[in-house]
């Protein structure tokens, strides 16, 4: 089976157009067939934390019903403002120096097949009701994820690919945007809170966000490249080491609070939900 | 509060709730009506029949009545009373990955860190049928949960924690998990001590559980689900206590006011947290 399908690789490799080093095109197409978005320079605010208290304890939706107990009183609005001065951080200035390519989908489990063979997918066969190598593939771990990019390198000599950092992730998922998405677009843009027996999705399926890319939120957690400082938020340089690693984009199983592009999680996640996209250098 | 703002909402309501609050007073077996409606599935209601509950009396439990008068005998505490060992934080809840847990009094306390920002606290050991015994002290002013088959991010089946043990405390429901089959802890209120330790025993077995709750010796339901809701077909997963979040990390377009979930400084307290694996 391995043989047979670093057979078919090398078939489309001879097929596909040399990797030019000009211009860069906006989009590109990998000789296994992953389709891949250049995200040009520039720089982002990361990790600014401003929460809003309410106005008043008259504000915070006042129920008729509710014991006097559990209601806001003026010195718990005053508290709140203290905190939030307390906790409030300005974020840090980010700067993206090089263009990348990264995947426009998550990979899928067809693409983890064609460089794999076997399939870890929990979301497949009788579990989905259309074609799973379609879905993203679900149920790897980090290890797993730098397994495929190890193997894609191997199989694709022409390009070098790895995980995202952070950073390029957060980037390429608000794809100019300086605040979190809206409710409203989120739901327009993500698989998430898919909580009645639900699934993965095919890739795609929903609005990409303003630079093309599909699924960034919801649909599977994207696994990153950088260990997880287990804070809130990036700090601007990622820990030299760490129990695991980040995770970013929130899944079916999440919902508007978190399948959002300033969500910074950790592993391990459900695995069932767990997935990664894959940046190709620019050279 | 389940974590499901576009989920259907259901309107649960008992049939009889007067007998409900009869049977809760003075013991006995009955048959009880839960009628659930789904606004965005049609017209028909489902009816749920739970047949031949038996109610405990409400008031002067015995000490060894399932609930009451601290951990059963063949119970094995799974918090030591000192740290957090066998314990660990979701880094992938939708409610905060960053929450304030501490020990203090011999409790697990959990607190928003940052403002707003809540969180889950998971047992590191999956479980799948077992009695759960635990005393709970939610200050007013929140809203939590002891979910049970939980996963890593909090997809799990819920007993709900109202601060200060208001209505809805005890209910049985889903967080991000659509359970069809929920029960309302219709005698909770009856049975509550006001600011004080409250004892939950939580009976859980079946791959469509059977879900058997008391708080503080009184049964509040005994309900067979109609299917197992977990996603992926699980049939184990974490004991998790929930603090929920109550602000976004700044302005969110479309988004509402949830802070009434969680007062500045609000703590959920669990102590004696013990449980029984079964077959």
């Amino acid at each position: 089976m391995r043989a047979a399908r670093a057979l078919a690789l090398g078939a489309a490799l001879a097929a596909a157009p040399p990797f030019s080093s000009g211009a860069q095109a906006p989009t590109l197409t990998s000789a296994i067939g992953m389709e891949f978005v250049l995200i040009r320079p520039g720089t982002m605010v990361v990790g600014r934390f401003q929460p809003a208290c309410p106005d008043s304890a008259a504000a915070v939706a006042p129920r008729p019903d509710v014991d006097p107990r559990a209601r806001w009183t003026g010195a718990d609005v005053a508290r709140c403002r203290e905190m939030v001065r307390r906790d409030a951080t300005p974020g840090f200035a980010a700067t993206i120096a090089r263009p990348y390519y990264i995947g426009k989908y998550e990979v899928t489990q067809g693409e983890w097949k064609r460089v794999m063979g076997a399939n870890p997918s929990l979301f497949q066969g009788s579990r989905v009701a259309d074609d799973a190598d379609r879905h993203p593939v679900d149920n790897v771990t980090w290890e797993d994820a730098q397994a495929f990019v190890r193997r894609l390198n191997a199989l694709d000599t022409t390009a070098r690919y790895r995980l995202p950092t952070e950073l390029e992730w957060e980037y390429a998922a608000r794809a100019g945007a300086a605040d979190e998405p809206s409710w409203p677009l989120i739901r327009e843009s993500a698989w998430e809170q898919d909580v009645d027996k639900g699934t993965t999705h095919a890739v795609g399926g929903k609005r990409p966000n303003a630079w093309g890319l599909h699924d960034t939120l919801g649909n599977v957690w994207e696994w990153v490249e950088d260990f997880y400082n287990e804070k809130l938020f990036p700090d601007p340089a990622p820990p030299r080491g760490g129990t695991t690693h980040v995770l970013r984009g929130g899944s079916f199983t999440s919902d508007v609070k978190n399948a959002t592009w300033f969500t910074h999680a950790g592993g391990p996640g459900n695995g069932y939900d767990v997935g990664f996209r894959v940046v190709r250098e620019v050279r | 509060m389940p974590g499901q703002a576009r989920q259907p909402r259901r309107t649960q309501a008992a049939r009889s709730p007067s007998a409900l609050e009869a049977a809760g007073g003075g013991g006995g077996v009955h048959d009880v009506y839960f009628v659930f409606r789904n606004p965005t599935a049609g017209p028909a209601d489902a009816l749920l029949l739970l047949t031949h509950v038996e109610f405990k009396p409400g008031a002067g439990a015995a000490p060894n009545a399932p609930g009451g008068g601290g951990i059963p005998a063949g119970f094995t505490r799974i918090f030591n009373g000192t740290d957090l060992s066998g314990w660990h934080v979701s880094r992938t809840t939708h409610h905060g990955t960053t929450p304030d847990v501490r020990v203090e009094d011999g409790a697990i306390v959990l607190r928003q860190r940052p403002y707003g920002q809540g969180g889950l606290l998971l047992s590191d050991r999956k479980y799948r049928n077992f009695e759960l015994y635990l005393e709970a002290r939610p200050d007013w002013g929140t809203n939590g949960g002891i979910f049970f088959r939980s996963s890593e991010s909090g997809t799990a089946y819920q007993v709900e924690l109202v601060g200060g043990g208001g209505r809805g405390t005890g209910d049985l429901f889903g967080e991000m998990l659509h359970v069809v089959t929920g029960a309302r802890a219709a005698g909770q209120q009856a049975a509550w001590k006001q600011d004080d330790w409250n004892a939950f025993r939580l009976r859980v077995t079946g791959d469509a559980p059977r879900v058997t709750l008391w708080i503080n010796g009184v049964q509040m339901y005994d309900v067979q689900t109609a299917r197992n809701d977990l996603i992926a077909d699980a049939t184990e997963g974490y004991i998790a206590f929930q603090a929920h979040w109550s602000a976004t990390a700044g302005p969110v377009a479309g988004s509402f006011d949830l802070s009434d979930s969680w007062k500045p400084g609000a703590a959920h307290r669990f102590r004696n947290v013990a449980i029984r694996e079964l077959p």
